[in-house]
């Protein structure tokens, strides 16, 4: 399921060479140090993962198991009941439908116009670039909270509330710094001989973009688009300030229609429902988890 | 600098992420500031009040100091689950020969998991009836008498809605970390075994002071998320009960579309944006001062 380690390409801290270690508690016994580690990495992978597979696990147990059972026993029969109740309750496919069509909207604005700063920020270069570059630097540091009260009045006022481009205009504006970040730091590698040599071939700063810029930032923009769509998938806020109808829920505002609507949460469900809901993201990362994992350490190593 | 570039083509590229920039984020921090000296429901007429809501604030609401204190509570869980966390994963995973990828992944898996989805089933491991994984748990290493519901228990349920939030980006801190102790340079270390040193001062004298620059960041990271956090105890509790867990974000949603008090939540949100902007300037403040040092 997941990627066997990789070849080690970078240096290993401990795995000294041989020689400037006493080759023979290494080599032939587990060091205390060695065993002590691993139980702790491994005690906390389980912290980490069993509460997921406990999820999992439960979505397939008889809601009696459920509820008078011990949590952590294996179920005593495996029921799809709940999966299909899961689907009678709410609009799963609805709700998995319109996450695509927000993430991808916000995605496209993050990647195009991240990229269209970077370049005019980092490639063309202007005087003044400096005040510009700071002012995306304050969309990092402030909570998207102080927008909620401001967007949701304007929106009332042009009618825009309860729509896809509610959602989609904050997540992309508070994601655009990051992708210009991004961007930019990758644009600087691209040496300055491809551009001059270009210019001189009488290319303008529009077919330079076209033609050099953006086919070389294939990789970035993977780096963007995972690293974004984890949030943007997965976001509330938005969606739960601007969103009330439910032809347009996305899955977090989706997933709240199972509690206490009839007083009694039908868990199993829930837990069913939750597991329909995270599948589409986890395989997807499950994937490209390589991908992901660099991109979200450029992301924030060199901030 | 492009050579062939004009001024338009600058704006051409420049204007589109700005216009959408100016739209979600600087126009509403502007408009947020200027609503803060106004009171206002949504539906009469705004009344300039100048600087009362902030005198209401700060002398007069009991809830939002309590709110304010919660929030650094929050904050203290969140920095010591995801950051120590992550510093400890981090150090002991370089020791390690096989397996690294597969524990990043699987470390890094509730990150990819909605904060809805985070909140049911924190919900069911803090249960007691049917009994859930925590006080199941407790009773079975012999620590029964501390089983209790623990998002009900005033005591207990601010720490219960912070560790979900701990236990989510955790693996984001250490992934970030983890790459930054990979280029520790190895003749450093080396140079530094041989002079017999030991575990523990080859990590404070060598490895901590190299990732300081990527320790400043995710500091900074993981201080203005928490601060910001939101999600999870506003889905598991909504602040309850009573105050017990209510955060500044829950105070500021809730007085902004519960109580439609357009003016004082725009206050309240002011104050959070101040209050992040503090705590990015003293972690640089102290911790550039120790890297110095």
């Amino acid at each position: 399921m997941t990627a066997p380690a990789a070849p080690v390409t970078r240096p290993v801290p401990a795995s000294a060479p041989p020689a400037s270690q006493p080759p023979s508690r290494r080599r032939r016994k587990p060091s205390l140090h060695g065993t002590l580690s691993r139980v702790i990495i491994a005690l906390i992978v389980i912290v980490q993962v069993y509460p997921l597979a406990w999820l999992f696990i439960t979505s397939l147990r008889t809601e009696l198991d459920f509820a008078t059972g011990d949590p952590f026993a294996l179920p005593k029969a495996i029921t799809f009941e709940n999966y299909a109740r899961a689907f009678e309750t709410g609009n799963l496919g609805m709700n998995i439908l319109n996450s695509f069509i927000v993430t991808m909207g916000a995605n496209l604005l993050i990647v195009l116009l991240g990229m269209m700063a970077a370049y005019a920020l980092q490639v063309l270069g202007f005087r003044g670039s400096r005040i510009v570059r700071s002012i995306f630097l304050i969309g990092i540091i402030v909570p998207v909270q102080i927008a909620l009260v401001p967007l949701f009045i304007d929106y009332a006022s042009i009618n825009l509330l309860d729509t896809y481009p509610s959602m989609i205009i904050p997540l992309a504006g508070f994601a655009l710094p990051m992708s210009i970040y991004l961007f930019s730091s990758f644009f600087e590698y691209i040496p300055r001989e491809t551009y001059e040599a270009a210019s001189l071939d009488g290319a303008g700063p529009y077919r330079i973009f076209g033609l050099i810029t953006l086919p070389l930032s294939v990789n970035t923009v993977v780096t963007v688009v995972l690293v974004n769509s984890i949030f943007i998938w997965n976001d509330f806020i938005f969606a739960n300030t601007f969103v009330l109808s439910e032809e347009l829920k996305t899955i977090p505002l989706g997933l709240q229609n199972y509690i206490g609507a009839m007083g009694k949460t039908d868990w199993t469900a829930t837990f069913a429902a939750v597991c329909v809901t995270i599948t589409p993201l986890l395989l997807v990362f499950l994937v490209l988890n390589k991908a992901m994992i660099q991109g979200l350490e450029s992301g924030a190593s060199k901030g | 600098m492009l050579p062939n570039r004009s001024r338009l083509s600058v704006l051409v590229f420049l204007l589109p992420p700005l216009l959408l920039y100016g739209i979600a984020v600087l126009f509403p921090i502007l408009q947020s500031l200027f609503l803060s000296f106004f009171s206002w429901n949504g539906i009469s007429d705004m009344e300039f009040v100048g600087l009362a809501n902030y005198v209401r604030m700060l002398t007069a609401d009991d809830i939002f100091w309590r709110s304010f204190f919660n929030a650094l509570g929050y904050l203290a869980i969140c920095l010591v689950l995801q950051l120590g966390g992550a510093l400890l994963v981090a150090s002991l995973l370089t020791s390690m020969r096989r397996g690294r990828e597969l524990i990043k992944t699987l470390y890094l898996l509730p990150a990819v998991i909605s904060t809805v989805a985070i909140a049911f089933l924190f919900v069911r491991i803090y249960s007691i009836e049917p009994v859930g994984l925590l006080n199941q748990l407790l009773h079975w290493i012999g620590l029964g008498a501390l089983e209790r519901p623990w998002l009900s228990d005033i005591n207990t349920v601010l720490a219960a809605v912070s560790a979900p939030e701990g236990w989510r980006f955790t693996g984001l801190y250490m992934l970030i970390i983890y790459a930054a102790l990979l280029s520790v340079p190895q003749e450093l270390e080396e140079a530094a075994r041989l002079d017999g040193a030991s575990r523990w001062q080859l990590f404070t004298k060598i490895r901590f002071p190299h990732i300081m620059p990527v320790w400043i960041t995710t500091t900074i990271m993981a201080t203005t998320y928490g601060l910001r956090g939101f999600d999870i105890p506003y889905l598991m509790t909504n602040g309850g009960p009573g105050q017990s867990s209510e955060l500044l974000t829950t105070y500021m949603y809730k007085t902004a579309f519960t109580s439609t008090d357009f003016g004082y939540a725009s206050t309240i949100a002011v104050f959070i944006v101040i209050e992040c902007l503090v705590a990015v300037g003293l972690i640089l403040f102290v911790l550039k001062r120790k890297a110095d040092a």
